[in-house]
């Protein structure tokens, strides 16, 4: 039987426990709403950006086409873009991530680049080739952190090292459900939205001229687009952990208090019991 | 007969409104859109955007970006964008500077360029507010 001490002890770091971890739910609640701000408010510019693309690439010739959207024969090299946090507590997202790369086809070379350091950590230890890796941050990830990954892409990609960029990151279902998700960056396939048969329009300066532009506006929104929803995935998943945390947390309380309470019962009426047997002892 | 103007960046829909015609700077020199314009899709740089609806007209600093024009609606896909009295003066200064002394400093390839192009925005900035300050004024 533990004895009330001990009790108190336990009862006191299930308290503190509970109080972290309803800390790090309501913050994990204020960035879940700045990252769904973020998502909405980039929404418009990333739906007139592919309304464009689509124009613009239903106008050009097949023959001509950017180098973005034609695959490399020469090579099966894939590079595989893998978005995570940078730290835990957020319940089964990053399992569910490394799942997904063990899941990778093994055909032909793979290389990585990690944004986030625990899936940095994960790939590192699969023995896979990483050539780059960023820190994801704890923030809202800001439109400049595209940049340095956009050239790295950029190098590989139209330098036919790699036939394929895969982005693999969290998809935001909803607050309550977040799915990992595999998609092919680049090449860009705009063919199977169809081609649109709208009316004249003009294009200045040619289309050719304009496309690669257009392109690389559209692969760097894409990349942001990934990046937010992670952030947002991680946020709310890390919400619903941290309120399981307290949660249980609680409950733990509640049947620690229930056995303190017993065993407090149990003593005064043992003490009560040795009182009155003295006092019969006494007269007797 | 009016177009409806939609001034978009990365991060917020700067504008949403009717207007009677926009002038902006494009890849082949400045353009003045009016109502009934042919569809148009082109590359905007970055300069001063001038909006006008009865007589007020408005002024927007804008840096880069697509422009669409479709059936009197008019897109403006840029990388930043602002309205002339949202500019904040003393910040684009002190960015002018930031960016001046970065450029002084260490002039090397990437440090360098992301310098030259806060003192573009910067001046940009500062110019499209003191003018429109002018028009107000007057």
């Amino acid at each position: 039987m533990a004895t009330l001490l001990t009790l108190r002890r336990r009862i006191k770091t299930a308290r503190n426990v509970s109080k972290t971890t309803k800390a790090m739910q309501m913050i994990a609640a204020s960035k879940l709403k700045k990252a769904q701000d973020g998502a909405v408010s980039s929404k418009p510019y990333v739906e007139k950006l592919n309304e464009l693309s689509k124009t613009l690439s239903s106008k050009i010739d097949q023959d001509n086409l950017s180098p973005y959207m034609v695959k490399p024969q020469n090579t099966n090299t894939k590079l595989y873009i893998v978005i995570s946090p940078d730290k835990g507590l957020c319940g089964g997202l990053v399992t569910n991530l490394v799942r997904e790369v063990l899941r990778l086809d093994e055909k032909g070379k793979q290389y990585f680049i990690t944004i986030g350091k625990k899936i940095e950590n994960y790939v590192a230890s699969f023995n896979k080739e990483i050539i780059a890796s960023f820190p994801f941050g704890t923030t809202l990830p800001s439109f400049e952190t595209v940049y340095p990954l956009a050239k790295i892409i950029d190098e590989y990609f139209l330098d036919k090292k790699v036939s394929e960029v895969i982005v693999i990151t969290t998809n935001f279902v909803s607050v309550f459900a977040q799915t990992p998700k595999v998609t092919t960056l680049l090449p860009i396939s705009l063919e199977e939205f169809g081609h649109i048969n709208g009316s004249t329009v003009i294009f200045e300066p040619s289309t050719d001229e304009l496309l690669p532009d257009l392109l690389v506006h559209y692969i760097e929104m894409s990349i942001y687009q990934s990046l937010l929803e992670s952030y947002a995935s991680e946020q709310a998943s890390r919400m619903i952990a941290m309120k399981n945390a307290t949660d249980n947390a609680l409950d733990i309380i509640d049947s620690l208090k229930l056995t303190y309470n017993k065993v407090r019962q149990e003593k005064i009426t043992n003490e009560l019991l040795d009182i009155g047997g003295g006092m019969f002892a006494n007269y007797g | 007969m009016s177009l409806q103007l939609k001034l978009i960046t990365p991060t917020a829909t700067v504008m949403d409104e009717e207007v009677d015609q926009i002038t902006l700077p494009t890849a082949n020199g400045e353009i003045t859109i009016l109502p009934g314009h042919v569809n148009l899709v082109t590359k905007v740089v970055a300069g001063e955007m001038i909006t006008k609806k009865g007589n007020r007209s408005q002024g927007f600093a804008v840096f880069g970006g697509f422009l669409e024009v479709s059936k009197d609606k008019v897109s403006i896909l840029a990388d930043y964008a602002v309205r002339a009295e949202d500019i904040e003066v003393g910040r684009a200064k002190e960015a002018q500077e930031r960016a001046q002394k970065a450029m002084k400093d260490k002039a090397t390839g990437q440090d360098f360029r992301i310098a030259n192009a806060e003192l573009r925005k910067a001046l940009l900035e500062l110019k499209v507010a003191t003018k429109h300050k002018r028009i107000v004024s007057k």
